[in-house]
């Protein structure tokens, strides 16, 4: 009997924790769903929401007389009108050429100014403090400063004029050829700051001991970029790799401020052409239909950001 | 409907009336000044009534009572300026109602151009927006079209003032009344007259005279002209007239007038008289330069008045732009119009009617921006009379003067053509295009969207 009983008892208590634990798991559970809430909630109205609204506009007719009333299903006519006449293909030809300067320049730069700030000091500071600012200015006023720093009469032409190099200003803004080079030149200087704290901060976790071994082998400046400091910032390289791509491949601001997709439409990038289609020619279903192409960009862009981050999670 | 109609008989008069004042131009009144400044006021009320588009009035089947009850409350006015002398006008006509309507406040909020009629719109989808709407007058259709502005054919009926507004300032979508404009803005040829005098050249009176002074004030160590060449609405603003002048209109596209048009300005830049840097310029930095000095002429309006007594340290005039016999030169200026969900339309109305239409707050744009006021009576005070400088953009409403935009274009199509136009205009003074290309371009463009 008791030792029959025994076991019962046991097993009455096991199944009593389990039971807690199993009631505290469902608690946390219900706990852990609370506090996502309002995050989900958030993202469901300003995320979701207004990405399958672009989806519904994309495959409609929509136009200012139709925006605020019911919207023709048209399929994929939109998609087809953006890239029939050229307009997109231009458009999706140039992104690239913009995505890639932004992220070549974005990048090595990024990654030469964390090298230069590794040290701590009071330079470095005052310099980080100034990438910061940089960083942090609103993209309307950054562009302000560099269209005027690019004029006829900015600080670059004073430059070259004055060394005699030419005798007529670069047309950095206003010819088709240079144009779209300056507009991803001064992306890249924006996105140069928050790439170089990054890299920056990945850079202050490698231990000294690292370099203090490397020194004792005798190594010089490049060998201990090449062969310590870049193989330790691999995993946060391709998550800002992929930051960047995403960062160039939406980039409007500045293209808004500095030239307005001119001259002509030297620099209508995607970004720039969707918002001229919806909100110049107030055609917001063919906008829309652009959009939905540089959403895809980004989405690819960052479904492979997400499976980099688990990557970087699963090797730390 | 189109948003501006321009009937027969007016074109008629018009070209009788442009016949007539050709020959006045080229029998020697090169700048403007030496005409009787008493031709400005009847200029102006006959020039706006020339100009017109279709009737206004007409049966709303919505809209206000008019009138409007005392007591206080709050009106709300959406608009993009941000020149100093602009924001201090709407500073004034909010000061002038609270003024004369107590317990009133007005609350002028800043919305930037480029996103004035998608707020609005979007402000209409979820049934908000402001009281009052001060917007392009140009993009009525857009707003109008989204539902975004109030009917004002109720008020309009009532309003005992009504009379004295020129058909051409009524803005009409679909035949009923949106807007109305309290002044009249256009393009002029700014210059400046110390240069001219030391390159010893007098104001031109044709385009032909223009380009041989642009020449001299090159030799001369100065620049040409300053003018707008963004990839936009602006820029086919500015566009235009040029255009215009080589037989282009939008009633019948014609790819060889339009070439010839992007060609002769695209020569200017050839030439080094005029910046390809314009091709950046939105109509604010290009006066900003002339006003600099250094620049022999500018293409601008008569808003940069204020712009140009504060600023320009050399003596300065204005002509009418040299664009020949066909030239056209849009009568343009912000318009008024009460949002479609506004909280108090029947004191949105009042405040409109206390401000911008009425005939002593008319003159307060004259007085700090330098537009031309709408209202006849307002046109002949003397403060219109007597400035100078309006008299030359007097001389052409009456001789240029167009509907902007075209009557040819079809309302839901105006920021697309705009945007087409804008666009050839920069990729031609840019070297993007050739002026063939961008030429066949617009075209084929305008044939789609039936302009």
């Amino acid at each position: 009997m008791t030792s029959q009983l025994a076991p019962t008892a046991a097993q009455s208590a096991r199944a009593a924790t389990g039971g807690r634990r199993r009631g505290r798991g469902v608690s946390q559970r219900r706990v852990r769903l609370l506090f996502l809430a309002p995050a989900a909630l958030f993202l469901l109205l300003f995320s979701l929401f207004p990405l399958l609204q672009l989806l519904r506009m994309s495959v409609s007719a929509v136009t200012a007389r139709t925006l605020n009333a019911e919207w023709l299903f048209t399929g994929l006519e939109n998609f087809r009108r953006s890239f029939d006449g050229g307009e997109g293909t231009d458009a999706l030809l140039r992104t690239g050429i913009f995505v890639l300067v932004v992220t070549t320049l974005g990048m090595l730069l990024g990654l030469a100014a964390a090298i230069a700030l590794r040290t701590r000091g009071r330079w470095s500071a005052a310099l980080l403090a100034l990438m910061v600012f940089v960083w942090a200015l609103p993209p309307v006023v950054n562009g302000s400063v560099w269209k005027f720093l690019l004029g006829d009469r900015g600080l670059f032409n004073m430059i070259v004029l004055e060394l005699g190099l030419r005798d007529s200003p670069m047309p950095f803004l206003y010819s088709q050829y240079w144009a779209l080079m300056s507009v991803a030149f001064v992306n890249s200087f924006a996105v140069i700051p928050f790439n170089a704290l990054v890299f920056r901060a990945a850079l202050m976790n490698i231990p000294p001991e690292t370099f203090e071994a490397a020194a004792l082998d005798g190594v010089n400046k490049w060998q201990e970029v090449r062969h310590v400091m870049l193989p330790s910032v691999r995993p946060t390289t391709l998550v800002l790799l992929v930051l960047t791509l995403v960062y160039g491949f939406r980039s409007f601001d500045f293209i808004y401020v500095m030239t307005y997709g001119g001259p002509g439409t030297a620099t209508n990038t995607l970004p720039f052409l969707g918002y001229l289609q919806a909100f110049a020619r107030y055609d917001f279903g063919l906008g829309a239909a652009t959009s939905v192409v540089t959403v895809l960009g980004v989405l690819i862009l960052a479904a492979v950001y997400a499976r980099s981050i688990r990557r970087e999670e699963a090797e730390s | 409907m189109t948003p501006t109609t321009r009937s027969a008989p007016s074109l008629a008069a018009r070209a009788a009336s442009r016949a007539t004042n050709t020959s006045e131009r080229g029998s020697g009144s090169r700048n403007g000044r030496r005409r009787a400044v008493g031709l400005t006021a009847s200029a102006l009320a006959a020039a706006l009534a020339l100009a017109a588009c279709g009737g206004g009035g007409g049966d709303g089947d919505t809209g206000g009572t008019g009138g409007g009850g005392e007591g206080g409350g709050t009106v709300t006015v959406w608009h993009y300026f941000s020149d100093d002398n602009q924001v201090r006008l709407m500073d004034e006509f909010a000061a002038k109602f609270e003024g004369e309507r107590e317990g009133v406040t007005v609350e002028n909020v800043y919305v930037p151009y480029d996103e004035m009629n998608s707020k609005v719109i979007a402000a209409a989808g979820s049934q908000t927006g402001p009281d009052v709407v001060v917007f392009n007058g140009a993009e009525t259709a857009t707003l109008a079209l989204a539902g975004a502005l109030a009917p004002l054919d109720d008020y309009w009926a009532d309003y005992e003032d009504a009379g004295q507004f020129p058909d051409s300032v009524i803005h009409q979508v679909e035949d009923q009344t949106y807007a109305v404009q309290g002044y009249v803005n256009l393009l002029g040829l700014w210059y400046n007259a110390e240069i001219l005098a030391e390159i010893g050249v007098e104001p031109p009176t044709t385009i032909e005279e223009l380009e041989d002074a642009m020449a001299a004030a090159t030799d001369a160590g100065y620049s040409g002209i300053t003018l707008c060449g963004l990839p936009q609405g602006q820029g086919e603003w500015q566009a235009y007239p040029w255009l215009s002048a080589e037989g282009f209109t939008y009633d019948a596209p014609d790819a060889a007038a339009l070439e010839a048009g992007l060609a002769r300005v695209r020569g200017w830049v050839e030439s080094g008289w005029l910046s390809q840097q314009a091709v950046t310029w939105d109509q604010t930095v290009p006066f900003q330069e002339f006003a600099a000095g250094g620049v022999a002429f500018a293409e601008n309006g008569n808003w940069q008045m204020g712009t140009a007594e504060s600023d320009a340290r050399f003596e300065y005039g204005v002509v009418p732009l040299p664009l020949g016999a066909d030239g056209q030169v849009y009568l343009g200026g912000e318009g008024q119009g009460i949002g479609a969900y506004s909280q108090n339309p029947d004191l949105a109305w009042e405040y409109l009617t206390a401000t911008y239409l009425d005939a002593e707050g008319q003159l307060l744009p004259v007085e700090i921006v330098g537009s031309i006021p709408s209202r006849s009576d307002a046109a002949q005070d003397e403060m219109v009379t007597g400035n100078e400088l309006l008299q030359p953009f007097a001389e052409t409403i009456e001789t240029y003067g167009a509907n902007y935009p075209s009557p040819a274009i079809p309302p839901e199509s105006v920021g697309d053509v705009q945007l087409t136009v804008g666009q050839a205009w920069s990729a031609a003074l840019g070297g993007q295009q050739s002026p063939a290309d961008a030429a066949q371009n617009v075209v084929g463009q305008l044939e789609r969207l039936g302009g």
